[in-house]
């Protein structure tokens, strides 16, 4: 093997590892929103009651304390969601911890889990749904022209390092 | 009178640090930061911007002078984390997959560059200062206008909200101090960013092996002399592209590294200064236009930054204007480029004008004989 095809197969190597990293990234560094809603479901014609109060804890940290029609959330780098719950069903009960492990779907960035639902243990479709935000854009680049955008030339005062 | 001239000597060769430490010196009592948050500031802002200014050193080997062109990294770093905070991919993953993304177009605009530096030998600064400029206006072009119809950008929290182009701050509170936060110690209430450190001490090392290869060797006798390295069979431009390019892609990185530490990317203004300040500080820690080392690198770094945390405060005080402060380290970042490219040429005439007047009494002493 001459010394041309030596260099184009390591070169070929380097640029196909470095693709191969990038996907893995891809996959093990994809973020999700989790909002976990304490909220009665309708499905099938069955109610499955919101639970009097749950607590969650993800890694070992309380994330939210939900009571009846209440919403928290956390977010999750991959694809598989794991939460600790500790569930008091009915007001005077015992709270019960147990943990979860929740896969969430590549391509969906905002996932809302019915808990109830989740945890009566209803198809996925039941219990999951997609986060579509209603919130009207007021952020500062709202109605801002092109030159606004890009500001104008403040000589280098503006910024630090 | 030996010891005299060697002192004179040394204080020639370090007017510029000197003067910092000075101006550091005269500052830091008057700016009353205690001694805890001065190092928490300094270690924070050493693991943010080092190896944005490592990656000056190259083109220096290669006689390039200080590449102002390193904006064009900087440039393809914050197109990698564009594209990679609008697919959602969050914290080290995050960084590492902008740091990859970014090699392409760093290599691509690197040898852009270093094409065009080749046709302007002798005059790499000021070129590579303009081109930064040139190739901005095609950053602005993809990221205002391209971004969003041509290249797919689905986030509305990234996009404008007349539906395409990227709004004027990108949050990247999802890896914000990942790297930093990663291995963290901390000491004495000072936040050590180990990774972060770690990753730095990598590239040292790896600019040390550098220096020894032949690739290396071929830089430093181009940026010796031209016309000997091609003599002696050096392919000189392919040598200057590869110095800029790998410039350019270590700009990327560091730029990368710059972003996740502030947490968002000011889209159309991040980058417009990074090649000043990072010049700068390595000027400051004793650099210059031929020659510069790792350790001139900390030492910049450590002094600059410390002028920079010290003189708002000090300025305040002094004058009861902390505005005062702000343009006082603005003045002395530019001045400090100025200051070391004036010397710079005043050594060189120095040098050739003795060597002239040695040459011309060799001649001399020759007649005679």
């Amino acid at each position: 093997m001459n010394v041309k095809t030596r260099r184009l197969i390591f070169r070929l190597a380097t640029v196909l590892v470095l693709i191969g990293i990038c996907a893995l990234m891809m996959v093990i560094g994809r973020g999700h929103t989790v909002y976990l809603d304490n909220k009665t479901l309708e499905y099938n014609g069955e109610t499955y009651s919101a639970m009097n109060k749950v607590t969650v804890y993800v890694n070992g940290e309380r994330i939210a304390k939900l009571a009846k029609r209440e919403r928290g959330s956390s977010i999750c780098i991959g694809q598989k969601f794991t939460m600790e719950l500790e569930i008091v069903k009915e007001k005077g009960d015992e709270p019960v911890k147990e943990t979860f492990t929740v896969k969430l779907p590549y391509n969906i960035d905002g996932v809302v889990i019915n808990l109830p639902g989740y945890l009566a243990g209803l198809p996925e479709e039941a219990w999951r749904s997609e986060f579509v935000s209603l919130a009207t854009d007021t952020s500062e680049n709202a109605g801002m022209t092109d030159e606004e955008i890009l500001g104008g030339d403040d000589m280098g005062l503006g910024g630090d390092f | 009178m030996r010891k005299e001239s060697k002192l004179l000597t040394f204080i020639t060769n370090n007017t510029v640090p000197l003067m910092f430490i000075l101006i550091c010196a005269v500052c830091i009592p008057i700016s009353g930061f205690s001694a805890s948050y001065l190092i928490n500031e300094i270690i924070t802002r050493m693991g943010r911007n080092v190896f944005l200014i490592l990656s000056l050193l190259i083109p220096i080997m290669a006689g390039m002078g200080l590449n102002f062109g390193m904006t064009l990294g900087a440039m393809a770093g914050e197109i990698a984390l564009i594209l990679v905070s609008d697919w959602q991919i969050w914290g080290i993953p995050g960084v590492v997959l902008a740091c990859i993304l970014s090699i392409p177009f760093s290599v691509l605009l690197g040898w852009v560059c270093g094409k065009l530096l080749n046709m302007a030998k002798g005059r790499e600064m000021i070129t590579s200062y303009i081109i930064s400029y040139f190739i901005n206006g095609i950053y602005q072009l993809v990221v205002l206008y391209m971004m969003g119809p041509i290249i797919p950008i689905s986030h509305s929290t990234i996009k404008l909200p007349r539906g395409y182009g990227i709004r004027n701050t990108v949050s990247l509170l999802n890896m914000r101090q990942c790297l930093d936060n990663a291995w963290a110690l901390r000491i004495g209430g000072v936040k050590i960013p180990v990774l972060t450190f770690v990753i730095i001490g990598l590239l040292c090392l790896f600019i040390i092996w550098f220096r020894r290869t032949k690739l290396g060797q071929d830089m430093r006798a181009v940026g010796q002399d031209m016309n000997v390295a091609r003599d002696a069979g050096i392919k000189v431009e392919r040598t200057r592209i590869i110095s800029i390019i790998m410039s350019t892609v270590l700009a990327g990185f560091g730029m990368v590294i710059y972003l996740q530490n502030m947490g968002n990317i000011a889209t159309y203004s991040s980058h417009s200064q990074i090649g000043m300040f990072c010049i700068a500080a390595l000027l400051v820690g004793g650099a210059s236009v031929d020659r510069a080392s790792i350790g001139n690198v900390f030492l910049g770094v450590i002094l600059f930054h410390t002028m920079f945390i010290v003189a708002p405060k000090a300025g305040g005080v002094i004058t009861g204007d902390t505005m005062i402060g702000e343009y006082f380290r603005v003045f002395v970042s530019y001045g400090v480029i100025t200051v070391a490219l004036v010397m710079y040429e005043a050594k060189k005439r120095k040098h050739k004008s003795r060597t002239g007047a040695e040459l011309a009494a060799a001649q001399k002493e020759e007649a005679v004989k």
